[in-house]
């Protein structure tokens, strides 16, 4: 097992996977990886205080909002890039998430995985 | 055990290509020959079905020599043990299921066969039916059966399922499963279908513009390892169902049906029939005795 940290635009992303070294060749210092996880991973924090075990949270700004009986989708403008988290539809009415809200979204390390480029 | 050793020149698209084959079989296997159009995987199961003649080459079944090209052996259909059905089954349009059935049989044996393989492939109810009364499924059952009953010793499948929708390909592929638990029968399957591959056989063979190119398990064959999810399975889209703001899709899976939820920017450019590599990290899965 891993823990792979990721240098994205100045943030660092973490990642724990499976691999070793010696296992898979592109995790060694330098490499290009793309991250990928799924929107459903993606948690939503306003105005947060105190400590949390989660290491991946970043600022965004939420730019839109899709709203359904049971989840909604936000859409986080993140360093211009679109992070995309699906939350419950009573979570997000309990945060109060309205487009233009400073927002933190978090993502655990184990639901990041890493995708070998080229 | 079946060994195949040939050559047959073929006439492609692309121009004269050789289909050059070296493969041993084991008894009692179900293996799958995969590769495009045009890549010669028909040639091989006519030439062992003795429809076509290879130019030169030996084919052995069970110590059975059925084609030396050297000696200038080559057995004739009738006397190659071998059950075929291709894409388009061929029934006796004036016959009915069960008369189609009967003119296959060559002694009572197989006459006595026909009613428990009726019940086993679930033709029960049908078998006064005429070809033109019942389903391309059925037709397919039909056509299966008609090839069981002469005991064959290989199963030769040309894409029996490619022109059936895929809820009826999915329950013929169970039938196909149900005679090979039964019967043990050595079966080879031509298919460009993934999911079928996966579902069906334990070995397959990548045909290539007439040549071997690689071959394995499915797994080792068909998943590529550039990803980090070790959770990783190949399987096809059989239902998109939309959700609120999520969808949920129903995939075939080797010999299970699951149901996965995506997002719309996960499923774009995906439909009903599209192969999927379905991944999640390792630490997701629950894992409970069976």
């Amino acid at each position: 097992m891993s823990m792979v940290d990721i240098d994205v635009s100045g943030d660092v992303f973490c990642s724990i996977v499976l691999e070793t070294a010696s296992t898979a060749s592109y995790l060694k210092q330098g490499s290009s990886v793309t991250l990928v996880f799924k929107e459903t991973e993606v948690s939503i924090g306003k105005n947060l205080t105190g400590l949390i075990s989660l290491r991946n949270r970043f600022k965004a700004t939420i730019k839109r909002i899709e709203k359904s009986d049971i989840l909604t989708k936000v859409f986080l403008n993140y360093r211009d890039k679109e992070i995309v988290s699906i939350i419950s539809t009573r979570s997000a009415q309990k945060l109060g998430l309205i487009i233009g809200d400073d927002v933190e979204w978090l993502v655990k390390t184990n639901e990041v995985s890493l995708l070998q480029e080229g | 055990m079946i060994k195949i050793r040939i050559k047959k020149e073929m006439h492609t698209p692309r121009g004269q290509e050789w289909l050059d084959i070296d493969l041993n079989i084991a008894k009692g296997e179900f293996v799958t020959v995969f590769g495009e159009s045009g890549a010669g995987k028909t040639t091989l199961l006519r030439i062992l079905a003795g429809l076509t003649q290879a130019q030169e080459g030996y084919i052995e079944i069970d110590g059975d020599v059925w084609f030396d090209s050297q000696k200038g052996i080559n057995l004739p259909i009738q006397q190659r043990k071998i059950g075929f059905i291709s894409q388009e089954s061929s029934l006796f349009p004036h016959m009915t299921v069960r008369e189609n059935l009967e003119y296959a049989c060559s002694d009572k044996n197989a006459l006595n066969s026909i009613e428990e393989w009726i019940i086993t492939i679930g033709l029960k109810g049908l078998e006064a039916q005429r070809p033109d009364q019942i389903s391309g499924g059925q037709k397919q059952r039909v056509a299966l059966i008609r090839a069981l009953i002469k005991q064959p010793k290989i199963l030769l499948l040309d894409e029996p399922l490619s022109d059936l929708d895929i809820h009826a390909r999915l329950n013929l592929q169970d039938e196909i499963i149900k005679v090979y638990q039964k019967t043990g029968i050595t079966t080879i399957l031509v298919s460009h279908d993934l999911s079928e591959v996966f579902r069906l056989s334990r070995k397959v063979f990548i045909i290539h513009r007439g040549k071997i190119t690689k071959s394995g398990s499915p797994q080792e064959v068909f998943v590529n390892n550039d990803l980090s999810g070790k959770f990783k399975f190949t399987g096809e889209i059989i239902e998109i169902h939309k959700d609120g703001v999520l969808n949920i899709l129903t995939l075939s899976i080797g010999n299970h049906v699951t149901k996965v939820v995506a997002s719309d920017e996960e499923i774009l450019g995906l439909t009903i029939g599209s192969k999927v590599i379905v991944a999640s990290k390792a630490f997701n899965p629950l894992i409970f005795k069976a």
